[in-house]
């Protein structure tokens, strides 16, 4: 009876984030609909018996993906989304005849499962501890489980090599250690043509970090 | 008698349903992302409904390979997303249709 | 009948619930003592008496200041992320406070009506996993914080408090691996219970030294305190994530980093020093609770002591050491206790 409460409750709070999540516009807010999902299944992955994996979700998927994501949406500074038109409203009969197809169906297999004779099962598992887990992880399972470190040995390199930015220091520049990559003619004044330079510290920041290229600070002034 | 494991695979079924929908719907190359995500993590909880059913552990080994891969996926697509929006300045995705930057 | 039905559902929820109420009750008072006493610690390092003059030995102090700063207006900034503005500092907190619930209080006491009872409020399988997922959900408060404050010092501070948090919560979780290794289980309870006896020869820092230093290390920089304050510091970046943040809302993110602490030197005392083991405990089970009140105070006292004491690392000097000495360090760790287990096995 509770379990049965607690499945519609976690059930709810996924199915409820997981649409807010598609209908927001502002991304971020998306993003924190997907942490909700994320959270509630890992309820429900202790509700299966699977603390080990539910550990390891909140772990690695709420706490280390969705954080790459949200970090990537407050340094890209992503803006709301336009709603357009729907150009597509022509279909609508087909789309609600389609759906209803698919709740028959589903109704048609919920309804023949709960028809089957139910087998009841002991309430004693040890399915989901560490200890068998991990005894099959390095056991039975051992190839898979290093080709995944040979996956994440690529996917380091690989992202190191997309995110890198190459010619940002030219070769008529000087680095100062511990400060900002200054041209050559401003630590030189007698090298410079020019009176002054003048920089602007957030263009030049944003002009470090590579997120607009379109302008380049050096050229002002 | 607690919740069946139909109704885990109906739960599963609605929000790869939600995912789907939502890549189809988004422009924003983050939320199409994160959409892929919730799809992965629908599989997920069908992975380890039936695990906890049929009482075998594979189901939940193939979880954490799962989750491994979705992992190193999201590091290389946010990689690759940052590089799209150096370049174009806008990251939607109906604005990249041509090859040409 | 004698003794309590503790399988009864009814009367094991009202025993969960006021474990929880009891715990959190200790906790808070225990946040308010250290306010109370970082203040007065750091006066005596500085070579002046800090607030003595509320109640004995300012003991109301901190009660005080948390009357002055609830009547204080609360400022929500006037733009459309308000209801992350609002979100960050509850969870913040509520991640902070839920991270009490596995810790063991005490050993297993026997009450003349209540029967035995084991002094913890939840104990499962992954409890050591629980305690580093809802630290890495921590994170999210800060980052939204910084974010929703609309203000680029709160943003700068916000991404390198994060930065930060995630840097070290790498060297956190595998400094761990080498107790997890040494007593073959996740479960803090059964940790706490392998280290008794021996007269406190079996206390996991004397298996785990290095482990226990980048331990130590890896929790100040988590909790954002010096020498790893700079994201928040007064006299870098404005106050850093929490700038923009006044009333209720500021008391929430400063009690979650008090919270954090506590919760940090309970797990550095479970793991480390052995928890509620001490001298007479087999004869006289409640001194275990004294015990490991004793062991928290101490390293709350050690937190206090070194922001008296040392400056403040700059930010990149930070996550240079976070990711080039600690995360070697404390893989090279692992790798010793692995191979010292596996010889002794063999």
């Amino acid at each position: 009876m509770i379990t049965t409460l607690l499945f519609i409750l976690f059930a709810g709070i996924a199915i409820g984030c997981a649409v807010a999540m598609v209908a927001q516009r502002n991304p971020l807010y998306s993003a924190i609909s997907l942490i909700g999902v994320l959270l509630s299944l890992a309820c429900l992955y202790v509700m299966l018996a699977a603390p080990f994996i539910a550990a390891v979700q909140v772990i690695v998927y709420a706490g280390a993906i969705m954080v790459l994501v949200v970090f990537v949406i407050m340094l890209l500074n992503v803006e709301d989304e336009e709603p357009r038109r729907n150009r597509l409203a022509f279909l609508a009969p087909t789309a609600i005849g389609l759906a209803a197809l698919l709740i028959a169906e589903t109704a048609f297999i919920l309804y023949s499962v709960q028809a089957s004779p139910y087998t009841p099962r002991d309430n004693v598992s040890n399915v989901g501890l560490t200890a068998s887990v991990g005894t099959g992880l390095f056991t039975e399972y051992l190839l898979p489980f290093e080709i995944t470190s040979v996956l994440l040995l690529m996917a380091i390199v690989g992202a190191m090599s997309l995110a890198r930015r190459s010619n940002i220091i030219s070769a008529n520049s000087r680095v100062v250690p511990g400060s900002q990559v200054l041209p050559m003619n401003v630590l030189d004044p007698l090298a410079s043509d020019e009176a002054a330079v003048e920089t602007d510290s957030t263009v030049e920041a944003r002009f470090l970090m590579g997120v607009d290229r379109l302008t380049d600070p050096n050229k002002r002034g | 008698m607690g919740p069946q494991l139909s109704w885990y695979l109906a739960l599963s079924a609605i929000l790869f349903t939600i995912g789907v929908v939502g890549v189809i719907i988004r422009r924003n190359v983050i939320a199409m992302f994160m959409c892929i995500e919730l799809m992965l993590n629908a599989v997920n909880l069908t992975f380890v409904a039936f695990s906890s059913f049929f009482r075998d552990v594979t189901g939940q080994l193939f979880v954490f390979i799962v989750m491994t891969v979705a992992a190193a996926e999201a590091a290389v697509g946010l990689g690759i997303i940052i590089a799209i929006f150096r370049n174009r300045e806008t990251l939607d995705v109906d604005e990249a249709s041509i090859l040409k930057l | 009948m004698n003794e309590l039905d503790w399988t009864n559902p009814l009367i094991f929820s009202v025993a969960k619930i006021v474990a929880i109420s009891v715990a959190f009750l200790a906790v808070m008072l225990l946040v308010a003592l250290t306010v109370l006493a970082e203040r007065r610690v750091l006066a005596f390092i500085q070579g002046r008496i800090g607030p003595n003059r509320v109640g004995y030995f300012g003991v109301l102090q901190p009660f005080a200041d948390f009357i002055k700063t609830m009547v204080k207006e609360d400022l929500v900034p006037d733009q459309s992320t308000k209801f992350v503005f609002l979100l960050a500092p509850m969870i913040a907190v509520v991640t902070a406070i839920m991270a009490i619930l596995v810790y063991p209080f005490g050993p297993t006491i026997t009450l003349p009506f209540l029967g035995t009872i084991q002094l913890v409020i939840a104990r499962f399988d992954v409890a050591l996993l629980y305690v580093l997922g809802v630290t890495s959900v921590g994170v999210y408060g800060i980052a939204l914080a910084g974010w929703s404050s609309n203000n680029k010092y709160s943003l700068m501070g916000g991404l390198r408090s994060s930065a930060q948090m995630i840097s070290y919560e790498l060297s956190l979780g595998l400094s761990l691996v080498g107790v997890v290794l040494l007593t073959g289980t996740l479960d803090i309870y059964s940790i706490v219970e392998q280290q008794s006896g021996w007269y406190g020869m079996n206390w996991n820092i004397l298996y785990q030294p290095l482990g226990f230093l980048i331990y130590l290390i890896s929790a100040i920089a988590e909790t954002n305190r010096v020498p790893f304050d700079l994201p928040e510091a007064e006299t870098e970046l404005v106050a850093g994530f929490h700038t923009e943040y006044s009333s209720i809302k500021f008391l929430l993110f400063f009690n979650a980093e008090y919270i954090n602490m506590i919760t940090v030197s309970m797990l550095a005392t479970t793991l480390f020093l052995g928890g509620w083991n001490g001298p007479f405990v087999e004869q006289l089970p409640i001194l275990g609770v004294a015990y490991f009140a004793i062991k928290i105070v101490f390293f709350l006292f050690l937190y206090i002591w070194i922001r008296g004491t040392l400056p403040r690392f700059r930010f990149d000097q930070l996550m240079d050491f976070g990711w080039k000495v600690l995360i070697p360090l404390a893989i090279f760790n692992i790798l010793i206790t692995a191979t010292v287990l596996f010889v002794r096995g063999s």
